[in-house]
């Protein structure tokens, strides 16, 4: 074989070796064991931690509102699609899960995601709720839209809603077909006077005022105590003998009276750290105790002991409402003296 | 004929015939169980066999149900979060499109979280809101489509990958090595549905995995998780009880662009002949 085809093949051959052998070297021991690819890639990708951790996660710690969620209509809403991803929450368990980072891309990816990662309680619950509940083209008709700027004069959604059971119990407040008569109630409340007082201020301090009580309260008052939802020994027994229509116009009788305020005899001291604390009621209640709603009872000079009772009674349960369970929960006995103290002690209109 | 007159051959011609078909025989089963004990490995990826998951064993299937979508964009702003995405106008695994038709028009107006209308409506980047636009015109129609990978059985974005970053997994997902990809983006103009994305930050391409992560240990992906409605399904078609099954077995559900050849696994009810 001539010379110049010898160092020709010997060059070729060289090269093919070499080319060889890069390509074991450099190709990942992994690639091809399934198919065209690195096979640990998959194993990599599956590594990343999930940051979105379901409604039995949130469960463990927060019973009672999971208990109220899954019982309302919001149950197919879960926790995270309103506050946010719980990877990083609560932020003790910070510490242990921070995905080890080696430098392949996968995981560092990975890493990064937690950076954004915020469990929210929602500030503007207008800005929130609307996202789904907004009136727009395209939205399906089963689905409930509020116009918004017609909706509640721009208030927050939670003052009338629960976020985590958001129908409100008060909606069914049935609301007289024709104008109310309140002479009528008059001549109905005669019976209740004993206690309330005739003209709706109640001289004892156990027994609430009603003189201008906000009107859907009252008959939704009413009518838990005729369920049965809500007890008292003397209560019970005259909401049986009541209809609907008479607890209309009841309601719409002492909403017309003008109400006179309790007082309050506690110290300012007192009074005053009742009013720090009651900065958590004044979404519902109003900011001076006079509810803005027609489902949420004023509670400007409303009866002392009263109030410490109600209180009380939402604490053992032996009242019932699933927003004012929740917000009873962290209350002590000076607490409730305070917040009743000074809501008794406010003007009312 | 031939095998007969081979016995009046001398002896040494057979021996070496029979040597000759001896090795192709042996060469061949050797190559045979190779194979097998290829497949065999297939079974179990490695890492995931401490949860127990089988990846020969699921065959993951995804619905969308537009005429429960009610536009929130809750799945965009989930999708974003659980695989980091970029918090930005034009990087998305996940989106969904409006389709308006306003009366005396004979074509929708499409827009998507990304149009700047919606953006001002939501304030910024990073959060995403339909806007009110149509609130006050005449409407014939409209209606909102969530859109994401469809993991199609016969995948071009993984056909045109030139160094083997992108591939379809047995589970039926198809998944990109960010350690190979070179970031040539062949594959993002493959796809016939526009849902690959480029990574910017790290040059690699990116797309909706169905969270591979998540549904490797039994959970949702997190835009199903989230939704608010059930507008999208998730499930095991091998399962015949499980939602996406329901879901294909008790709707007439239709895929995009079939005549790509492509056979999606994201299946669709209540679009348009417009939808694409």
């Amino acid at each position: 074989m001539p010379k110049h085809i010898v160092r020709l093949l010997l060059l070729i051959a060289t090269f093919g070796v070499v080319a060889i052998g890069a390509k074991f070297y450099f190709t990942d021991k992994s690639f091809g064991v399934y198919g065209h690819y690195r096979a640990d890639a998959v194993a990599e990708i599956a590594a990343a931690a999930p940051i979105y951790r379901g409604a039995a996660y949130c469960q463990a710690c927060h019973r009672e509102r999971f208990t109220q969620w899954s019982a309302g209509i919001h149950k197919v809403v879960t926790c995270e699609t309103c506050h946010g991803a719980a990877a990083k929450h609560p932020s003790a368990q910070l510490a242990a899960p921070p995905a080890p980072v080696d430098p392949r891309m996968h995981s560092r990816i990975a890493a990064e995601r937690l950076d954004h990662v915020k469990l929210m309680i929602p500030a503007d619950t207008v800005k929130l709720c609307t996202l789904c509940h907004e009136k727009m083209p395209g939205r399906p008709a089963t689905q409930k839209q509020i116009e918004v700027s017609r909706h509640a004069a721009g208030q927050q959604c939670i003052v009338c809603h629960n976020p985590h059971s958001p129908k409100l119990a008060a909606a069914g407040v049935p609301q007289a077909a024709k104008p109310v008569d309140a002479a009528a109630g008059r001549m109905k409340a005669a019976a209740c006077a004993n206690c309330h007082g005739a003209e709706g201020v109640s001289p004892n301090p156990v027994w609430p005022s009603l003189a201008g009580q906000q009107r859907g309260y009252l008959v939704s008052a009413l009518q838990a105590y005729k369920a049965g939802a809500r007890r008292d020994p003397l209560m019970t027994e005259q909401a049986k003998g009541l209809s609907e229509a008479d607890m209309i116009e009841l309601a719409a009788f002492y909403a017309s009276l003008s109400c006179q305020s309790a007082g309050s005899s506690a110290a300012a001291p007192v009074v005053s750290a009742g009013k720090a604390k009651a900065a958590t009621c004044a979404a519902c209640h109003g900011a001076e105790g006079a509810s803005g709603n027609p489902a949420w009872p004023s509670l400007a000079g409303l009866q002392e002991a009263y109030l410490v009772n109600a209180l009380k009674a939402y604490q053992t349960g032996a009242r019932q409402n699933p927003m004012m369970a929740g917000l009873v929960k962290g209350l002590s006995d000076a607490d409730i003296e305070q917040l009743a103290a000074y809501y008794a002690g406010l003007k009312c209109k | 004929m031939k095998w007969k007159i081979s016995e009046h051959q001398p002896g040494r011609r057979r021996f070496m015939r029979l040597l000759g078909r001896a090795i192709v025989y042996a060469g061949a089963a050797l190559v045979s169980v190779g194979l097998m004990g290829r497949r065999g490995l297939a079974a179990a990826i490695p890492a995931l066999s401490t949860t127990g998951y089988d990846w020969t064993k699921h065959r993951w299937g995804f619905g969308v149900d537009a005429t429960r979508c009610i536009g929130c964009l809750r799945c965009v702003e989930a999708c974003k979060t659980e695989n980091g995405v970029a918090r930005d106008a034009h990087h998305f695994r996940t989106w969904v499109e409006r389709y308006v038709y306003l009366k005396g028009e004979k074509k929708p107006r499409v827009d998507s979280q990304q149009d700047p209308g919606n953006i001002t409506a939501s304030g910024s980047e990073k959060e995403y809101r339909f806007d009110n636009r149509y609130q006050d015109a005449k409407i014939e129609k409209a209606f909102f489509v969530p859109k994401l990978c469809n993991q199609c059985e016969h995948p071009p974005c993984v056909q045109v990958c030139p160094v083997g970053a992108t591939f379809r997994t047995p589970d039926g997902v198809v998944l990109i090595d960010h350690n190979y990809c070179i970031g040539c983006q062949y594959c993002v103009q493959a796809c016939p549905y526009g849902v690959r994305l480029f990574n910017h930050e790290h040059g690699v391409t990116d797309k909706c995995t169905w969270c591979y992560h998540r549904i490797t240990r039994g959970l949702k992906p997190a835009c199903v998780e989230v939704c608010p409605t059930n507008a999208r399904i998730f499930g095991d078609q091998n399962d015949p009880e499980s939602p996406i099954s329901k879901f294909i077995r008790e709707n007439r559900t239709r895929v995009l662009k079939p005549e790509m050849g492509t056979s999606p696994n994201v299946f669709y009810v209540g679009l348009d002949k417009e939808v694409m």
